[in-house]
């Protein structure tokens, strides 16, 4: 068996040697997509890989325990005290303030206060080099800060500079490099600012009500005993919250399987984009090997030792192809390791893994496999008496059930595969869905375009004619072209048109209704005098105000929400602190779903109004019960009703909102925003506000726009250049049809140089051919883009659908363009050659 | 000839081929009957396009017929699937075409060796060096056929096609593409081969005196046995 199948690979090779030259699209097209494959799943599998192995140092133990607004619970810190080592944070949002050359500059920071023994597992780098509990001691009544290094670059601050925090003085002792717990603490308003706990205790800003989060990090002697369940049992009945590294690193795990899923479907495309050019390839392959296999089975050989023959070659090309792309892409994350430890980790040490390498090998293999087969049947079609006599076209007209069998099941493992990829059967899915549908709409339509294009009579004139005859006949490579291209191009108009639709939900929100400015950590006893400024300087109802606090869901209908299955996409809303308000009126622009707001005077038990789409996540509907942790006491509250929530709006947005109860007398802040009058009044009211009580902080929509914008924008350009990806996959898979078509291309030439056609007038021709050839891709590409894209921002996003039209013809132009240049500087030889000259060598 | 040599070796019994184009069927061979003997050379003669070619071609099963029976040793052939014939043409058939047809990719000896690792009975290269030093060529067994003049291609081919010891070597036109001096070398060496082997040569020629070498000539004309 091993002697027969040596002996075989042995034929194959010999057939094989001198003509690894044909293969180079294919090998390109193999290249390319298992190279995308293994390296996103290499760095992904990395990624996880280190988050596992830093996760205590990231989190900065192996809990995080959490409060809002009020300090742990005695007993509890005591407890963690005497069981494990304890680090105890706090931390808060503020304006930072610093006077240049007598211009006062303010930025929201987030301020972390650590102990002298934070962190308990890993380091902060401080540039210049000190150690943090050094560096954060008072000296000389000098209080000291770290400033992280984005806040030293937008306000053009440095080491030795004061700031204010509050009304107090701050020396800047040094910029944070690195922050060991920064990447599952994300500071999400503001650049972050570390002092000392005993220095905030003296700054005022520790305000009752105020958004304060009081944080331990712990590590527990006895690891075994003390699981995240027995602290659960712990923290039981009160308003503390534990993270532990196992569900931190999940949201992590999932965030980097969702990213790796989007860039992995592009690899995915981008083979079976290439799929298109192995088959092509491989079937221009056998038509030059034509008289090769005549002469092996004049010689004897049946059809399926042929069939093994040219299989065992392909085979040859693929691991020649496969194993410098596996190579190169497990070698990625060793190229980006410095980049990666630089942004993510301190440090980096990449590895290698199976998974990805072994995903990358079948997928390649099972899309080199299936896009072959055909080709290589068409071996049983040749027949020996070729040697002799050049018969009629080599067509398969049927496939046996066998092979269609074998298709069926590579398919059936593509499918098992990519739902193993994306490792979530519902999404996988979908994505499955809509590629199939995607493949087959794309099929269809270029087939039903081709068949209209051979049936009607063009008036345009005897050019046109020669072309619509030179596309639509039977062995032209056309409809390959159309395909392969219509694939990445209906991908990037999808993206576009989704793209322009949510930036112009976005543009308009922010010009109609998005408020100007956000005031956060308003005290209660502050509000009124607030809304008084805010009238005489904004006047009538440009100003709105919400009481808010933080407390966490426990139970739903009585079932805790430990464990407790809910939609995927609202999970969020039971894992940490939400935010609460309370309002016996019904807040402006409201729109209610079900229900009805309780009356103005209600005075009863605790009702609760919740956000439409959650409630529909949660499976709650009117009448059902919810109980809230707030500062320790619980709530139960029943909903009474349900109401549309647009966050888009960017206005205050509670997805609960209470009753008003006994509950307004608990510590509580206020936030408020203003309505865009014009930035002149927007900006006097807002300095006035935070200069004269230094515990407000003020979040401008614009610049925080500004930058999520900038964000967006970067998002878009990666994604946009990872799905080019596709339309280089397209171009490979051009080349390769020019290849296998030169002879052709030679004749063709030669026979228009014969009847009196100019260099020039060919290359016209050509230019036309291919140009229509590009726009019928693209108008099939645009109808695909335009449904893909419309099912999905109506069924996912719910918003209008709008059409960057620019964009959208500039892509539409893009790939005629794209085709017909590279066409026609890969047969401009083809252009010049001599007629005589070729129909001697080649006819 | 001795009796055993008078053994039926290949019978044809009112043999028809039609090939069919887009346009037209054209009736290439319109009911030949002929039998070949074990051991005997039979030369085919006729113009071009008068059916020689399909004719043995038939006979090697690599043309499929429209109407009669081929019989090789008394069994039918003409019935065979596509992958019986292959098994019928490697165990019994070697083919020296006009245009050599040999492989490009490979060396003399590989291709010599050919017909023996398709059928799986490859063991070492002796037979293929003792044949290739045979046919002139032992110092160019490891060129490839670009390498080689068209006498040494067809030489080549010569030994390519007794490899596998088979009863009946078919030759088209062999000297086609050769000059005189090289077509009488092929010629000689041919039927010494074909004497050494014991087979049964059917040789297609439009050269008389190449035909005169046979034991028997066989004139075709339109698709049918004249002489």
């Amino acid at each position: 068996m091993f002697i027969e199948t040596f002996k075989n690979l042995s034929l194959s090779f010999r057939e094989l040697r001198g003509s690894f030259n044909e293969f180079k699209i294919v090998v390109a097209s193999i290249f390319l997509g298992v190279f995308i494959i293994s390296a996103v799943g290499s760095i992904s599998e990395n990624l996880k890989s280190e988050i596992k192995n830093k996760r205590v140092e990231m989190l900065g133990g192996n809990f995080e325990l959490s409060t809002t607004y009020q300090e742990f619970p005695n007993n509890i810190k005591s407890w963690l005290e005497n069981n494990g080592k304890t680090t105890h944070l706090i931390e808060l949002r503020t304006m930072l303030s610093y006077n240049s050359q007598s211009l006062l500059k303010r930025r929201i920071v987030e301020l972390k206060a650590v102990e002298n023994n934070y962190p308990l597992v890993g380091k902060v780098i401080i540039s210049p080099y000190q150690k943090v509990k050094l560096s954060l001691r008072t000296k000389k009544n000098e209080k000291k800060i770290l400033i992280d290094k984005s806040l030293k670059e937008q306000l053009g601050i440095d080491v030795g500079d004061f700031v204010y925090l509050g009304k107090s003085k701050f020396k800047i002792n040094g910029i944070i490099e690195k922050e060991p717990d920064r990447m599952f603490s994300f500071a999400t308003f503001g650049p972050r600012v570390l002092l000392s706990i005993d220095v905030l205790k003296e700054t005022g800003l520790l305000k009752d009500g105020s958004l304060i989060k009081y944080k331990t990090k712990f590590i527990p002697n006895n690891k075994n005993k003390i699981n995240l369940a027995f602290l659960n049992d712990l923290v039981k009945g009160t308003n503390v919250s534990i993270r532990s590294i196992e569900n931190t690193t999940n949201n992590f795990n999932n965030f980097v399987d969702r990213t790796s899923i989007f860039i992995s479907l592009v690899g995915l495309i981008t083979l079976l984009i290439s799929g298109v050019g192995i088959s092509n390839g491989v079937k221009g392959y056998i038509i030059k090997k034509t008289k090769n296999i005549a002469i092996i089975k004049s010689l004897g050989a049946k059809n399926s030792k042929v069939l093994n023959i040219y299989l065992n070659q392909i085979l040859m090309i693929f691991l020649i192809s496969i194993i410098p792309a596996i190579m190169l892409g497990i070698s990625i994350p060793y190229f980006f390791s410095s980049i990666i430890s630089q942004e993510l980790f301190n440090t980096f040490k990449p590895s290698i893994f199976l998974q990805p390498i072994s995903i990358s090998f079948l997928y390649g293999l099972i899309i080199c496999i299936l896009f072959t087969i055909l080709p290589l049947l068409k071996t049983y079609k040749i027949k020996p008496i070729e040697l002799i006599r050049n018969s009629s076209e080599n067509s398969l007209n049927e496939t046996s059930y066998k092979i269609k069998g074998i298709i069926f099941i590579l398919i059936s493992i593509l499918c098992g595969l990519t739902m193993n990829l994306i490792n979530d059967k519902k999404l996988s899915f979908y994505i499955l869905i809509s590629m199939t549908v995607s493949f087959v709409l794309i099929y269809g339509l270029t087939n039903l375009k081709f068949y209209i294009l051979s049936k009607i009579k063009f008036k345009l004139g005897t050019t046109f004619e020669y072309i619509r005859k030179t596309i639509t006949k039977s062995n032209s490579f056309a409809r390959s072209i159309v395909i392969s291209f219509s694939i990445g191009l209906s991908l990037l108009i999808t993206l576009n048109i989704i793209e322009s639709s949510l930036d112009k939900r976005i543009t308009a929100a922010i010009n109609q209704q998005a408020p100007s400015h956000f005031l956060i950590d308003i005290q209660p006893q502050q509000i009124e005098k607030i809304k008084t400024t805010a009238l005489s300087i904004l006047g009538n109802n440009n100003f709105n105000s919400q009481p808010m606090l933080r407390g966490r869901i426990t139970e739903l209908n009585n079932q805790s929400v430990q464990g407790l299955k809910v939609d995927k996409e609202v999970e969020w809303v039971l894992r940490r602190d939400r935010a609460f308000s309370w309002s016996n009126k019904i807040p402006n622009n409201t729109r209610l779903i079900s229900g009805e707001w309780w009356s103005e005077n209600y005075d009863g038990p605790l009702l609760v109004s919740i956000g439409d789409k959650i409630a529909k996540g949660l499976n709650l509907k009117i009448g059902d019960k919810i109980k809230f942790n707030i500062l320790g006491r619980n709530f139960e509250a029943q909903i009474f009703n349900t109401r549309e929530i647009i966050w888009e709006n960017m206005d205050i947005n509670f997805i609960f909102i209470l009753s008003n109860s006994n509950i307004e007398n608990a510590p509580h802040s206020w936030i408020a925003t203003t309505k865009n009058i014009g930035p002149n009044l927007n900006n006097s009211f807002v300095e006035k506000i935070v200069s004269e009580f230094s515990n407000i902080s003020s979040i401008s929509i614009e610049e925080s726009y500004k930058s999520i914008k900038s964000i967006l924008n970067l998002l878009i350009i990666i994604i946009n250049s990872i799905a080019l990806i596709t339309l280089f996959s397209g171009i490979i898979v051009l080349a390769g049809i020019i290849d296998v078509s030169k002879k052709d291309k030679l004749y063709e030439v030669a026979i228009l140089k014969i009847l009196g056609a100019t260099p020039r007038r060919v290359a016209y021709l050509w230019f036309k051919e291919y140009f229509i050839i590009g726009l019928i891709s693209s108008i099939i590409s645009l109808i695909i883009g335009t449904l893909v894209s419309y099912v999905l921002i109506n069924s996912i996003f719910n918003i209008e659908v709008y059409f960057d039209l620019k964009m959208i013809l500039f892509l539409s132009l893009l790939v005629p363009f794209l085709i017909t240049i590279f066409s026609l500087l890969k047969m401009l030889s083809l252009i010049k050659s001599k007629p005589l000259v070729v129909l001697r060598a080649y006819f | 000839m001795k009796n055993e040599n008078k053994k039926k070796l290949i019978e044809l019994e009112n043999i028809h081929v039609d090939l069919k184009s887009s346009f037209e069927t054209i009736n290439v061979l319109k009911g030949i009957n002929l039998k070949i003997f074990k051991n005997e050379s039979v030369g085919i003669i006729g113009e071009s396009g008068a059916g020689k070619s399909t004719l043995i071609m038939c006979i090697a099963g690599l043309e499929l017929i429209s109407k009669g029976k081929i019989l090789f040793k008394k069994l039918p052939i003409h019935n065979l699937k596509e992958d019986d014939l292959a098994l019928y043409r490697s165990k019994n058939i070697g083919i020296i075409f006009q245009s050599f047809n040999l492989l490009p990719s490979m060396t003399a000896l590989e291709n010599v060796n050919l017909p023996i690792e398709i059928s799986g009975n490859f063991k070492n290269n002796t037979m293929a060096i003792e044949l290739l030093t045979e046919v002139g060529l032992k110092n160019r067994i490891f060129h490839y056929p670009h390498q080689l003049s068209g006498g040494e291609q067809q030489r080549v081919a010569i030994a390519r096609s007794l490899i596998s010891n088979p009863e009946i070597l078919i030759a088209d036109e062999p000297t086609g593409n050769l000059d005189k001096k090289n077509s009488e070398d092929v010629m000689k060496l041919l039927f010494k081969l074909k004497k050494d082997f014991g087979s049964t040569l059917i040789l297609v020629t439009h050269d008389k005196s190449v035909a005169k070498l046979c034991d028997r000539i066989i004139k075709i004309d339109n698709g049918l046995i004249v002489k």
